[in-house]
């Protein structure tokens, strides 16, 4: 038992938790994929394709460019750390253009035809919290930076 | 040989087919600069989700429930469901705001937990380019696993999102999909979050919840490189303190929860739902509230619903008498009852209390015949869905009608004329419109 346990990497335990996991996710995998098995398991492997591999290097790079960008081209930045006043602003407008870009972007969806509201508020709803949270993020990140004068005069004095 | 029966353990067998050394890019630690990426963020993060994703499942199962799929008759979109509908019960009737807070539940901690996800996903990415890429059969098997809880986790957020969107674009019935693909992404769910707790319980003792909590981005600093692989080797100096993360996240989750819970809740605070299916106000008389299949939609004719549209009532027990069908002259004569009631979505939206007006679905099964109701399968004039079968529950409930009028006003075309079920403590769909048939058992 010793040797299997150490071919396999892990105590029996592990295996039988996984192998119970199999079991139930094949169950239910079997009657998920009994219709058209191609396009559920294309919609399964592109889930995490189209997080891990696109989604998620996409949004790293984006804010690794503006604070690389930034920094180069501002040799005076304020004392106030600021990227994150620009980070979370557009964050959380691109969070909401996630969730509900079918309507915001008025795909062709049955939102019109069976409920007889009009798609057209969605991106005007989304334009207009996106300049709120950008709104309300400078005025927060002015109030920090006046604060942070005030203190270095009082330390100049 | 001797020697390569000495490389037979896969271990060894995997450092000859694979460089011990990781090729350059994301497969070294080092490609990992974010100083805050680490055990402890990623516990808390997971113990946030471990409950959400609790509740999001039994709220699943019970919305599953809700549907009464066991009665069939155009319930049961799952035949297949063999022992995954084990715990299936009879859906209660009451109380009347039943279904309509398990759906809000269900549907807006959906949305809330969306930041909370991408956040975990965010912090264990380095995991996906681990190296050696498989270290011995213990490691593969996990990993499989890990595939079925991020793609699984992916494919039942997305599904549910789409669908509240009305954009149809997943491969089959929503239903279906969303059911099954549940039990995959659970299955690897449960299995992660024990192999993952003893990890957990460490991290948060090591480091402590409250004590990090109080560290602002200047005093951030990496967790020790040996605490696990996800912490740094080479990191950059903090832009954000641990604290920072979680407040982004949360922040996330507040302004999903603000733009979208009044188009539960309903009333005033419908109009704060900005970014949800249903948050417009369409006007104040007695029939604008929400509505999911139109008229048009559902195929109904206007000379179906004049002057010769009829309600055939039947019961299929045996020895019992013919059908009975009456006009709405005849039904309108029958006692009428009033009862307030809210459509309630499986997409989590919520018409609000309306009142309705019309005869009690007891009452038209004594009618029919049937004294003790067992199950009533309703049809309507609508060509696709349109059909149901109610419980016995369902029918008893002296707050179940056929209702005719709505706030006083006389069903619209769009809400259901000439007849249309309501129901209390069910799913929306359950409340059939434009009625024609209703055939009772015992």
């Amino acid at each position: 038992v010793r040797r299997l346990t150490r071919w396999y990497g892990a105590s029996p335990l592990h295996l039988l938790v996984l192998l119970a996991c199999f079991a139930i996710a094949g169950y239910a995998a079997t009657q998920l994929v009994t219709s058209r098995p191609e396009s559920v398991a294309i919609w399964f492997i592109g889930a995490v394709i189209g997080h891990d591999l696109v989604l998620m290097p996409l949004y790293s790079i984006a804010d690794g460019s503006v604070l690389a960008a930034i920094r180069h081209r501002a040799p005076k930045l304020p004392a106030v750390p600021w990227i994150n006043y620009l980070r979370v602003p557009a964050g959380l407008s691109a969070l909401l253009l996630l969730v509900w870009f079918p309507l915001i972007l008025r795909l062709k969806t049955h939102y019109q035809e069976s409920t007889t509201l009009s798609p057209a508020p969605f991106l005007w709803h989304w334009l207009a919290v996106t300049g709120a949270l950008f709104l309300l993020s400078a005025i927060t990140f002015a109030l920090r930076l006046r604060v942070a004068r005030r203190a270095s005069r009082r330390r100049e004095r | 040989l001797r020697r390569l029966r000495g490389t037979a353990r896969p271990d060894r067998l995997v450092h000859l087919l694979m460089p011990e050394e990781p090729p350059p890019g994301p497969f070294r630690r080092s490609f990992w600069r974010s100083p805050v990426r680490g055990p402890w963020l990623t516990s808390v993060l997971g113990l946030v989700l471990l409950g959400g994703i609790t509740i999001m499942f039994v709220t699943g199962l019970l919305s599953y429930d809700s549907y009464n799929p066991d009665l069939g008759g155009g319930n049961d979109y799952t035949p297949g469901k063999g022992w995954l509908g084990f715990y299936l019960f009879s859906w209660p009737a009451g109380p009347t705001w039943l279904y309509r807070v398990n759906q809000g539940v269900h549907v807006t901690l959906g949305l809330v937990l969306v930041p909370v996800l991408l956040t975990k996903l965010w912090s264990v990415l380095p995991k996906l380019f681990e190296w050696p890429p498989l270290r011995n059969p213990a490691h593969a098997l996990e990993r499989i696993s890990l595939f079925l809880l991020v793609g699984g986790g992916v494919f039942e957020f997305a599904t549910g999102i789409i669908n509240i969107q009305q954009w149809y674009v997943f491969p089959g019935s929503f239903y279906t999909l969303h059911f099954y693909g549940a039990w995959v992404f659970t299955a690897a769910f449960v299995v992660h979050a024990c192999l993952k707790m003893p990890t957990v319980v460490r991290s948060l003792r090591r480091r402590g919840f409250l004590r990090e909590l109080r560290v602002d981005t200047a005093h951030t600093e990496p967790e020790s490189p040996d605490a696990g692989s996800l912490v740094s080797t080479a990191p950059a100096v903090p832009t954000i303190s641990r604290r920072g993360v979680l407040g982004f996240a949360g922040a996330g989750s507040l302004l999903l929860l603000a733009l979208s819970a009044g188009q539960s809740v309903g009333g005033p605070l419908r109009r704060t739902a900005l970014l949800a299916p249903h948050g417009q106000v369409t006007g104040s008389g007695p029939q604008d509230f929400q509505i999911n299949v139109t008229a048009a939609e559902g195929g109904i004719k206007p000379e179906e619903t004049g002057d010769s549209w009829r309600l055939t009532l039947m019961s299929e027990d045996s020895g019992s008498s013919a059908p009975v069908t009456l006009t709405r002259a005849q039904l309108l004569a029958m006692p009428q009852h009033t009862a307030s009631l809210a459509i309630n979505c499986v997409e989590g939206w919520s018409s609000g209390n309306q009142v309705w007006t019309g005869v009690r679905l007891r009452d038209l099964a004594r009618l029919a015949g049937t004294a003790n109701p067992g199950a009533v399968f309703i049809q309507s004039l609508q060509e696709r869905g349109g059909h149901a079968t109610l419980s016995a529950g369902q029918i008893m409930n002296p707050d179940s009608l056929l209702a005719f009028r709505v706030n006083g006003a006389e069903l619209s075309a769009d809400h259901g004329y000439p007849a249309r079920v309501i129901l209390p403590a069910s799913p929306g769909v359950h409340n059939i419109k434009w009625v024609t048939n209703m055939t009772f058992r015992s």
